[in-house]
């Protein structure tokens, strides 16, 4: 290149300045990036900054310090939810990670009876709201208006109750259970996928059926399996419906039900609400940067290029054990929990046991009919604003989703990269954590108290999640296609808007309705920012929850689920079956 | 008895029959290889016998003893047969160093620790790994993952080493050197080998029998010589060379000679030939000429005296190294010349074609 300089040519290169650079390409994505950039980042700082404020005796002002940290680790309170969130999340872990690999290993590998029936049903949890599952668990087995505490009452004299999940291993049962797809959904894809003939050197090496499993087919999906793990793990910690449900009455705090008490209420602290959000999200954004950087990079490469499914291990007699450990988990996780709720939710009062000549709709009514005078606001407001931020949210978060999968994939250079990394970060952080940076960043501004701040919160923390649908599909792509476009005399926004959204659209569907079904059900975020009036679904049921009752709770908790429930069909007719598999 | 001996040998998947019928027996020592076209059965024979396959049918025996027995419900396991496989995707596994891959059957066997570490020593030193031990299965190149599974496969001393395709994913120049190791290995180590290729050179070169197959069925054994001048059918025939196969009629037996005759159509008189084979067909019997395409003589002009001569039009030439390669069409069929000289071959140009009655020979359907 420096002959070109040194020789005397004339302007034959095209002219060079600032004006080339305005192109609808660059305008769009500069745009959307700074966005993206501001919505990511700024709630982050002002956590931070929030957090070294401390409120003096009075409440009314601040000053620089460490006291909120002191606090965390100090305080009695403070410390002991520290260690119920660890407990909680080891636990849950533990339990989803077992009960996930075993799934996934049960449906891809063996002849388990009815398996690819019992898949779907196996990942139904992953679509339904944990809290709602910490509602039917709480109706199903509290000491005192559990029902199955007081069927084993009346069947068979049991008066001490059987179960109690009003303490931390209540918490990690609903959650363990709950949580196991996200396990089951990094495993099985690798399981599928292996290469039956890594599996049958081994045994023609000279080892068995057992030694096999534990020697090549498990090691080979470790790096899989952590995966799994960490993201239960952060999902977890950052968890606050289960715990506020189960164990918060009963004296077990977690540093997310400490979280909100500082968030709203009488008790309001901002600042220390900021510290330990910090707290979490320093220990959430760590893993899931060990995640991406160290497990992810090491999974092995053990595709096979051909058709065919790898070996199905013959589990003789025990495939009917398997069976039934398959059937035994989609009912406690989903099936009993239905049934319960259903149940619960057409008695006036919920005593614990099925009153067959009281059954009513009442609760329906009283929850549903937004027209009805008598009906309750904030569950009836729930609905409308629930479908009204899933729509509008789902849609604007897709398209912030393309184009920074657009900026990361087809535009090379700093700014693909910085994008790249800030659509992590969201993922780095619980609900409640990134709620809280949004809350003090924008209190003080006229969006607070209104849906947009939902809607904001909503976008900031999911959009990373239709962002990995749509690059995960942008990749396979070829960007070829985009640029015979261009070539063809198309400009930006015509060639995105005829070739590469066409081309992606099944993505968008799956990443939009995946998105949907997200915001349906969101509740941590929205239990921080929402005020009378933006109640969301989940709020709604809270609020139920907490100041009417359990039938009335389990009614609006029926209509999430079934609103839900229909998401998972169309979800499934339009991705196909393995749409969510890692 | 063989050292092994497969017998009446079927598997189906489904409708789908893989193998229909396969008796094979292979001595100690020996080298033999299943070629034929993919989809053809071969893996499926190999698998069944290692035991990945349950057969539906049919008996295996290794040195005497039944490993497979439908009839008798005899069916051991694969790691009961203590035999190797080397797979044509490696299956080299990514999570253990070189060493452990190679060290696993010794392990599994519960040799002493010093046993483990010599005898897997000498297996990749045997393999040219020797410096690459603790190095992890994924930092290796194509060629050095299938050293791994070579030396894995044989460490243990097995009673027979399978072999699946083990150098079809290679590029053909590591290919072509690959072949010589594993021929060479063979014959240091004398290990009885069952080698899977649908490569006729590779199959040719390596082994001391050859079985083609096709469609689950065995079409021929016999050593390469045999299978390369004189297939048994027009299958062999066809998928051993390129081999120029004409349809045509038997006229008449004459001692070792079979006179034949080609019509070429067009209500031109048909060509009449001598060759060899088919020596049992009846007169009037349907029959397949064989002629390799380095057996044809061209001369461009008509030669005074030749035997079996006929003419044709030169369709195409194409130089392929030290020899061209020449499409002559005769009537409907297009024959396929090979000359070590040199020509000034013309499109379209008449030229006159002959071979001697030894190189052309009859098949039978
Ligand atoms: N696991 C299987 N399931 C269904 N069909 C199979 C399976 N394995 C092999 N086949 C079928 O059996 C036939 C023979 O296959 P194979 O033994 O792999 O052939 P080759 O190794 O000669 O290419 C093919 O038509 C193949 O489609
Ligand atoms: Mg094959």
């Amino acid at each position: 290149m420096a002959t070109d300089t040194a020789a005397p040519q004339i302007d034959v290169a095209p002219p060079r300045g600032w004006r080339t650079w305005f192109t609808q390409e660059n305008i769009i994505t500069t745009i959307v990036g700074l966005i993206v950039a501001v919505a990511v980042i700024v709630p982050l700082v002002a956590l931070v900054i929030n957090s070294f404020l401390v409120l003096d005796d009075l409440g009314f002002d601040t000053e620089w310090g460490l006291q909120n940290y002191r606090d965390i680790f100090q305080g009695r309170v403070i410390k002991k939810a520290l260690i119920n969130t660890a407990i909680i999340s080891t636990g849950c872990t533990i339990l989803a990670t077992l009960l996930g690999v075993s799934l996934a290993w049960i449906n891809a590998r063996t002849n388990c009876p009815f398996r690819e029936q019992l898949e779907p049903f196996n990942l139904i949890p992953f679509f339904l709201s944990p809290f709602v599952g910490a509602i039917a668990w709480h109706n199903l087995a509290s000491p005192k208006v559990g029902l199955l505490n007081n069927m084993a009452k009346s069947a068979f004299g049991i008066d001490f109750p059987l179960f109690n999940v009003n303490n931390l291993w209540g918490v990690i049962w609903v959650t363990g259970i709950f949580f196991a797809p996200l396990v089951y959904l990094f495993v099985v894809g690798s399981l599928r996928r292996m290469d039956p003939s890594l599996e049958d050197s081994a045994r023609t090496t000279g080892a068995g059926l057992l030694r096999t499993t534990f020697t090549i087919t498990l090691p080979l999906v470790t790096p899989a399996i952590l995966s799994g793990a960490i993201i239960v793990f952060v999902t977890t910690a950052g968890e606050f419906g289960v715990p506020f449900k189960l164990s918060a009455p009963f004296g077990w705090e977690t540093l997310t039900t400490q979280i909100f008490t500082k968030a709203v209420g009488d008790d309001a602290n901002h600042y220390l609400g900021a510290a330990m959000s910090m707290v979490v999200g320093v220990v959430t954004a760590f893993f899931i940067w060990i995640q991406h950087r160290i497990i992810a990079p090491r999974s092995y490469t053990t595709v096979t290029g051909k058709g065919f499914r790898p070996n199905l291990i013959d589990l003789g007699g025990w495939k009917w054990l398997a069976f039934a450990y398959n059937v035994f988990y989609v009912c406690v996780a989903v099936v009993l929990p239905i049934i319960c709720l259903f149940f619960v939710s057409l008695h006036k009062i919920w005593s614990g046991r099925i009153i067959w000549s009281e059954l009513t709709f009442w609760n329906y009514q009283k929850v549903l009919f937004f027209w009805w005078p008598e009906s309750i606001d904030a569950a009836t407001n729930g609905i409308i604003n629930s479908f009204i931020l899933a729509f509008g949210g789902a849609s604007i978060a897709m398209v912030v989703a393309i184009i920074v999968s657009y900026m990361i994939h087809r535009t090379k250079g700093y700014g693909a990269r910085v994008l790249d990394f800030l659509s992590v970060i969201p993922i780095g952080f619980p609900g409640i954590v990134l709620a809280m940076g949004v809350l003090v960043t924008y209190i003080k501004t006229p969006i607070y108290a209104t849906l947009w701040i939902l809607l904001l919160g909503y976008i900031t923390r999911f959009f990373p999640y239709g962002q990995r649908n749509i690059s995960s599909i942008m990749m396979a792509v070829s960007e070829e296609l985009d640029q015979s476009s261009r070539m063809a005399g198309a400009t930006w926004l015509t060639t995105l808007r005829r070739i590469t959204i066409p081309l992606l659209k099944p993505g968008i569907f799956a990443g939009w309705i995946l998105l949907f079904v997200i915001f349906l059900r969101e509740l941590s975020i929205s239990i921080i920012l929402y005020s009378a009036g933006t109640e969301t679904l989940s709020v709604g049921v809270y609020y139920l929850s907490n100041f009417e009752n359990e039938p009335m709770t389990s009614a609006l908790s029926i209509a999430q689920t079934v609103a839900l429930l229909i998401c998972v069909v169309i979800f499934r007719k339009v991705a196909g079956k393995e749409a969510l598999t890692a | 008895m063989s050292f092994v001996e497969i017998k009446k040998l079927v598997k189906s998947f489904g409708p789908e029959v893989a193998v229909a019928g396969i008796d094979l027996s292979v001595e100690q020592g020996e080298f033999v290889t299943l070629l034929g076209p993919s989809g053809c059965g071969k893996t499926t024979t190999l698998r069944c016998i290692a035991g990945l396959e349950h057969p539906d049918s049919g008996d295996i025996q290794i040195e005497g003893d039944y490993v497979t027995s439908v009839a008798n419900e005899v069916f051991l396991t694969p790691e009961e047969r203590n035999l190797g496989m080397v797979f044509q995707s490696y299956a080299v596994w990514p999570h253990m160093t070189v060493f452990d891959n190679v060290a696993y059957g010794l392990r599994i066997r519960r040799e002493t620790r010093a046993a483990i570490k010599e005898k897997t020593t000498n297996a990749l030193n045997l393999v040219g790994l020797g410096h690459l031990a603790e190095r992890y299965a994924t930092k290796l190149s194509g060629g050095q993952r299938q050293r791994v599974a070579l030396a894995r496969a044989i460490v243990y001393n097995p009673k027979v080493v399978l072999f699946d395709e083990p150098l079809s994913n290679l590029d053909a120049k590591l290919r072509e050197q690959m072949r010589i190791e594993l021929t060479r290995l063979q014959h240091d180590v004398g290990i009885t080998s069952i080698y899977v290729t649908h490569d006729q050179t590779e199959a040719l070169v390596m082994s001391d029998r050859v079985v083609v197959m096709d469609k689950g069925v065995i079409q021929q054994i016999g050593d390469p010589e045999t299978i390369y001048a004189e297939p048994t059918n027009a299958f062999v025939a066809n998928f051993i060379g390129v081999a120029n196969l004409l349809e045509g009629k038997l006229l008449g037996h004459d001692g070792e000679l079979t006179d034949i005759e080609i019509p070429i159509g067009d209500g031109s008189p048909s060509i009449r030939l001598r060759a060899t084979g088919a020596e049992g067909a009846p007169v009037g019997a349907k029959i397949i000429l064989s002629i390799r395409p380095e057996d044809i003589l061209l001369h461009l002009e008509k030669p005074a005296e030749a035997m079996n001569l006929f003419e044709g039009e030169v369709i195409d030439t194409v130089y392929l190294g030290n020899f061209l390669d020449c499409q002559v069409q005769v009537g409907p069929h297009e024959v396929g010349v090979q000359i070590d000289h040199f020509e000034e071959l013309e499109t379209g140009q008449k030229v006159y074609l002959s071979f001697t009655p030894d190189h052309g020979l009859c098949l039978t359907e």
